[in-house]
C-alpha cells in the first residue's frame, strides 16, 4: 500500500510522462502547468492525453470534469476522486 | 484582460498563415454558382470538390421545380417553430416519408442536422443520472448536444467497440439511462463505423443508440439508407439521425426511430422548440431529393465510381489517404503550414477542396478533404486528377511544416 504522497507523485509523474510528447516548448512541468496557456495543447489534445491516463488507471473521466481542469495540479487531484469513488 | 483576448493565439496563427497566400480557406466566397460541381472564384471557375453534395442533386429538375411551387404556394418562410406556427402539412408529410423510407415508426423533422443532433442528446439525456457515451470523433454538434443536455460525458476511443464497452462496464449502477452517439461515416477523413458492433454492445449493457448518418444517408446500403442498413442493423438503431443538407441537396435535419418516446421531443428539446421551421422551399427541396434517391440507384453507383477513380489515383500518386475507398478522400500533410499551401494550390489549379486542421480533426492532423459528387463529370475529376498530380510533384520538394 503506498502513502497518499507516494501515490500523488506516482500519478504526477504519469501525467508528465504522457504530456511529454506534447510539450513542444520543452515547458518545465509542475502541478501549476497550465495545460492550455502554458502548453499551448489545444482542447482536442487534452481529451486525448485523458483517454491515455483513463486507460491507463481504468477510471472514466467525464468530459464535464475535464472542462474545468486547467492545470496538471487540478488533473491529478481530479484522477484521485475518480479512482476513489469508481474503486 | 478583455473579452477578446480568448481570440488572439488563433487569429495570430489564422492572419499569418492568410497572409502567405492573400487567400482565406475559410471565408471562401462562391462568386457565381454554376450547377453543382462548378462556381466562379475570383473571376475564375473551379471545380467544387469540397462539398457534400454527394448525390449531386442540388440542381435536380424535379426539386428546383418542388421548391419553386412551394415558394409560390407557401411562402418564402414560416417565421414560427414546429412548435408554433411553422408546421405545414408538407413538414408532416416529409416526417412520414423519411420514417417510411428508413424503416422507423416515428420520425422529427428539425431546421438544421446539428440541430436534430443537439435537439434529440439534450432532451434524451439528463443530469444527474443519465450518461452520455460518445465515439471521440464525433461531430461538434455530438459534443454541444451534450453540453446543452448537462449530462456525464464519457468519450470512448474512436471505432473501438472494446473502448466503449470498458466505459459501459465501469459505470456505477446507479446510472439511470445510458446514450451512447456515434457516426456511420465521419466527415472528415470518410472512414465508417463498425455500427453493429457498437450496437450489440450497448444493447447487452442496456444502453441506447443514437447513430449519425449525416454524411452515409443516401451514400450506403443497397437503397441508400446508410451505413446501418450496409451493416444490417437499422431496425436496432434506437435513434438515427440525419440531415438534408448533404446527399438530400436542402438544409435541415431529422430524428427517427421506432421508440414512440420519440414523440415527447415535441415538447420537451428546446432546438425543436425555440427556433423557426425549415422554410416550405426547404422542405420541397428535401422530399423531392428523397423521392429520387428512393426511386433511382444509379446516382449512388456513379457516385461510388466516382469515388473509387479518385481513390485509386491519390493512392497511386503516393499520397497518404486517410481511409479506404468512400466519397470522403482526406490526404495527410506535414502541418498546418503545409496543408494551407497545398490548398492554395490546389485554388490555383482550379481545385476546391476543404482544409482542416487541429483542433477541428482526429489526432491533430492536418488535411485536405476532398468529397467527391454524382455530379462530378469525368471532366471534373481529371481536373482534380491534374491538379493532385502537380501537387505531389509541388510537395516533393517541399519541407514546410507548422
Amino acid at each position: 500500500m503506498t502513502s497518499i504522497q507516494e501515490d500523488d507523485d506516482l500519478v504526477f509523474r504519469k501525467i508528465c510522462s504522457l504530456i511529454e510528447p506534447l510539450n513542444e516548448k520543452g515547458v518545465k512541468l509542475t502541478r501549476d502547468t497550465d495545460l492550455i496557456a502554458d502548453l499551448e495543447i489545444d482542447s482536442v489534445a487534452v481529451l486525448d492525453v485523458v483517454m491515455d491516463i483513463e486507460d491507463n488507471y481504468d477510471i472514466s473521466i467525464p468530459v464535464n470534469t475535464i472542462s474545468e481542469i486547467k492545470t496538471i495540479g487540478e488533473l491529478v487531484d481530479a484522477i484521485h476522486a475518480i479512482k476513489k469513488e469508481q474503486s | 484582460m478583455s473579452l477578446f483576448d480568448k481570440f488572439q493565439p488563433t487569429k495570430e496563427m489564422y492572419y499569418a498563415l492568410r497572409e502567405q497566400t492573400g487567400r482565406d480557406p475559410f471565408g471562401v466566397s462562391m462568386d457565381e454558382m454554376k450547377g453543382p460541381t462548378r462556381a466562379i472564384v475570383k473571376g475564375r471557375e473551379i471545380v467544387l470538390a469540397g462539398t457534400n453534395n454527394y448525390l449531386g442533386l442540388t440542381y435536380d429538375e424535379s426539386a428546383v421545380k418542388a421548391a419553386q411551387d412551394a415558394v409560390a404556394q407557401s411562402g418564402t418562410g414560416t417565421t414560427g417553430s414546429r412548435f408554433a406556427n411553422g408546421t405545414y402539412d408538407a413538414h408532416r408529410q416529409l416526417e412520414i416519408d423519411l420514417a417510411a423510407f428508413l424503416g422507423f415508426k416515428h420520425c422529427i423533422v428539425f431546421s438544421t442536422g446539428y440541430q436534430a443532433n443537439l435537439g434529440a442528446i439534450s432532451s434524451l439525456a439528463k443530469p444527474p443520472e443519465d450518461v452520455i457515451l460518445i465515439d471521440a470523433d464525433c461531430h461538434a454538434c455530438i459534443y454541444d448536444g451534450c453540453q446543452l443536455s448537462g449530462a456525464e460525458t464519457i468519450r470512448f476511443r474512436h471505432n473501438n467497440p472494446s473502448s466503449l464497452e470498458k466505459r459501459l462496464q465501469r459505470l456505477d449502477e446507479k446510472v439511470n439511462g445510458k446514450l451512447v452517439c456515434l457516426e456511420g461515416m465521419y466527415s472528415m477523413f470518410g472512414d465508417t463505423a463498425p455500427v453493429k458492433e457498437f450496437v450489440d454492445i450497448a444493447h447487452k449493457y442496456g444502453a441506447h443508440v443514437l447513430l449519425d448518418e449525416a454524411h452515409s444517408f443516401g451514400v450506403f446500403g443497397d437503397n441508400g439508407r446508410g451505413l446501418a442498413e450496409a451493416q444490417d442493423i437499422i431496425g436496432d438503431v434506437d435513434f438515427y439521425t440525419g440531415t438534408f443538407s448533404k446527399s438530400l441537396a436542402s438544409i435541415g435535419g431529422f430524428v427517427a426511430s421506432n421508440h414512440d418516446e420519440l414523440e415527447y421531443l415535441r415538447f420537451s428539446s428546446r432546438p425543436y422548440m425555440f427556433t423557426a421551421s425549415p422554410s416550405p422551399a426547404n422542405i420541397a427541396a428535401a422530399s423531392a431529393a428523397l423521392k429520387r434517391i428512393a426511386s433511382d440507384q444509379s446516382m449512388r453507383i456513379t457516385l461510388w465510381e466516382n469515388a473509387k477513380r479518385v481513390h485509386a489515383a491519390f493512392t497511386q500518386l503516393g499520397f497518404e489517404v486517410c481511409a479506404p475507398a468512400s466519397p470522403v478522400i482526406a490526404v495527410k500533410l506535414a502541418g498546418k503550414a503545409q496543408a494551407f499551401k497545398a490548398w492554395n494550390f490546389l485554388m490555383e489549379n482550379g481545385v476546391y477542396v476543404n482544409l482542416a486542421i487541429p483542433p477541428g480533426t482526429p489526432n491533430a492532423t492536418s488535411i485536405l478533404r476532398l468529397s467527391v459528387s454524382a455530379a462530378h463529370t469525368n471532366e471534373d475529376l481529371d481536373i482534380v486528377i491534374s491538379a493532385y498530380t502537380a501537387l505531389s510533384e509541388m510537395l516533393a520538394n517541399d519541407d514546410s511544416k507548422d
